[in-house]
């Protein structure tokens, strides 16, 4: 059984220092979430466990850190629910050539770029138990996710979702969430078959199968749910907590399968019905207890597994620089390039790879399913979680120098309707999900 | 074909196939690589109980000789967490087979060890046994009258779906 006390005292300590350094984080013009991620870190060995060693080992003890770990993990599970919820990859179809391209370079090129990477890292940063394909797939794939959500609150901040930019911006990040999560998968099935007397055949077919049953099944019945919505303005109590069931039903099956809980949840979202009022309407029913209560969790878990300590020594630290490099250009540099070779003014193409180098929290996530099944080092999550934090923090100021509001002003031809599907955490510009 | 959708089709080819080309190859290339040897995981150390009586670090040594000890591995470079009361954290590195730490005693009261001695851990990796062990010796720095421990150490399985770190 768990301490209540040192549970409920952890939560609160969370909690508080959580929306403190958030609260702080706005003042500099930055998302609330990249304050909460710093949070996390914060409260980890990195600061509070350095600093006061005895006060951190009374505050969060080791017995006790499985029971955080698990409240952070439901979180986490609702809020890849929420993200493929928000996501709508059909976004994509209307902005032409131009956009497909864009968001197929933008994965790409920090994919081959990280895997190059990889020639020198594994070495230095792996052992022998870490096959090097999967150690090279898994960097591709931490390196070209972007942060869906924190990018559509950042457009949303400086009324950019309705622009040329912040349409396409939506579009090609959903692309990328979405293919980055497929090869995750395959990575994740592949290290896992490793370790499994099942036959990674038999765990393909098995997820082909619960895939086809999602979409072609299930997705239908979902509309029932919109149909309701429509005729009544809302969702019963009964039917919102059937839903939360379809979700963990779906989180439990791919865990079952050899995936991730994770997968289930996102898939159970991208597979909802897509009209906005309705995602809307879900969004709020959720979105409130996962952001403000459960995300910060999920910070703190992570940032008492970051140990900036272990980044020593100028090699190491070279290390993180070079990780910080590769995967801003391939990032920033691969979406500007495509972008502005399809036609988009440099200035607008430049701001769009800018955009796109936001990893927020959807980083930390894969970079902490990447350290679960071993196939990063602990000092290699550290360096990851500090090129996500950097990434994400470089976004609003660059962005700012180079698409002032100004210039946005300016360009009124280039306004086009708004995305179908509002991204999350949208309203009143309060909410954090990243 | 238009000569949008030709221009389309010459720019994808270029920026995303002959990348993927290239991923192919590193892929290939990577293969050949020699990551350095597991040591990541909890191993079980048994000691040889007839030396640790008495002497200088005699306690301290004892209590790192007959435990469990956490080893968290970034490359060459190592944390080792022994499973001892005082939760003795040490750092170390791994050069081929050989695994080096330096352990700095608590230094407090029930410290049997001076302000200015420290313990060093050497020992081979055996990465053919299955489990992984380790055979080494513990001792104690600046102190020549005291005897080395000689130790053996089996690596536990894992417990996790994926296995290291």
């Amino acid at each position: 059984m768990p301490n209540l006390f040192t549970l409920v005292l952890q939560i609160a300590v969370v909690l508080a220092v959580c929306r403190l350094v958030g609260e702080l984080f706005r003042k500099i013009h930055q998302p609330r979430v990249v304050g909460e991620m710093f949070a996390g870190i914060m409260l980890g060995p990195s600061l509070l466990g350095w600093l006061a060693p005895h006060f951190s080992s009374y505050l969060f003890p080791a017995s006790s850190l499985g029971f955080l770990n698990a409240l952070s993990q439901v979180g986490v599970v609702v809020f890849m629910f929420l993200v493929g919820l928000g996501i709508n990859p059909r976004e994509l179809k209307k902005q032409g050539h131009a956009a497909v391209l864009t968001s197929h370079v933008s994965i790409t090129a920090p994919f081959v770029l990280a895997a190059f990477l990889s020639l020198y890292l594994y070495p230095r940063l792996s052992d022998d138990s870490v096959a090097f394909t999967n150690f090279a797939l898994f960097m591709g794939a931490a390196m070209s996710i972007t942060a869906f959500p924190v990018l559509a609150r950042i457009l949303a901040e400086r009324n950019m979702l309705g622009s040329r930019l912040g349409t396409v911006a939506i579009a090609c990040a959903a692309v990328d969430d979405v293919t980055g999560w497929c090869i995750l998968a395959y990575i994740v099935v592949l290290i896992r078959s490793a370790h499994s007397s099942t036959s990674i055949w038999t765990t393909i077919g098995g997820i082909v199968v619960f895939g086809l049953v999602m979409i072609y099944g299930v997705r239908r019945l979902l509309r029932g749910y919109e149909r309701v919505y429509k005729e009544k303005g809302e969702l019963s109590e009964n039917l919102m907590a059937l839903m939360l069931l379809l979700v963990l039903v779906s989180a439990l099956c791919t865990e079952y399968l050899g995936i991730h809980l994770l997968f289930g949840a996102f898939l159970m979202g991208a597979i909802m019905p897509k009209q906005r009022h309705f995602v809307r309407y879900v969004l709020d029913r959720f979105e409130t207890i996962t952001v403000t209560l459960l995300l910060p969790l999920f910070f703190a878990f992570t940032g008492l597994r970051t140990n900036i300590g272990l980044v020593k020594g100028p090699e190491m630290w070279m290390y993180c620089g070079l990780i910080i490099l590769v995967a801003t250009v391939g990032k920033l540099g691969g979406s500007t390039l495509a972008s502005w070779l399809t036609g988009m003014p440099l200035r607008e193409a430049a701001g769009l790879g800018t955009l796109m180098n936001t990893r927020g929290l959807m980083e930390l996530v894969i970079l902490n399913i990447g350290l679960d099944i071993g196939v990063i080092s602990p000092a290699l999550f550290s360096m990851m979680v500090i090129m996500a934090l950097f990434t994400t923090f470089m976004t609003t100021p660059i962005l700012a120098l180079i698409c002032p509001k100004e210039f946005l002003a300016r360009e009124p031809e280039k306004v086009v309707a708004r995305p179908a599907t509002p991204p999350i955490s949208l309203h009143d510009g309060e909410s954090q999900v990243a | 074909m238009s000569h949008t959708s030709r221009n389309f089709v010459v720019a994808y080819v270029l920026l995303v196939g002959l990348p993927l080309l290239g991923l192919a190859g590193v892929l290939r290339t990577g293969r050949t690589l020699v990551a350095p040897i597991s040591v990541d995981g909890v191993w079980k150390i048994e000691a040889d109980a007839s030396r640790l009586s008495g002497g200088s670090c005699g306690k301290t040594l004892a209590s790192l000789s007959n435990t469990s000890v956490g080893i968290s591995q970034s490359g060459k470079s190592l944390v080792l967490t022994f499973n001892n009361p005082s939760k003795t954290v040490a750092s170390g590195a791994l050069e081929g087979k050989s695994l080096k730490a330096s352990i700095v005693p608590a230094r407090d009261s029930s410290s049997d060890c001076s302000a200015d001695q420290s313990l060093a851990l050497t020992a081979t990796v055996d990465p053919k046994s299955e489990p992984r062990s380790l055979t080494g010796v513990l001792l104690v720095s600046g102190c020549s009258s005291c005897a080395p421990v000689e130790f053996h150490a089996t690596r536990e399985p894992r417990s996790s779906a994926g296995g290291a770190h």
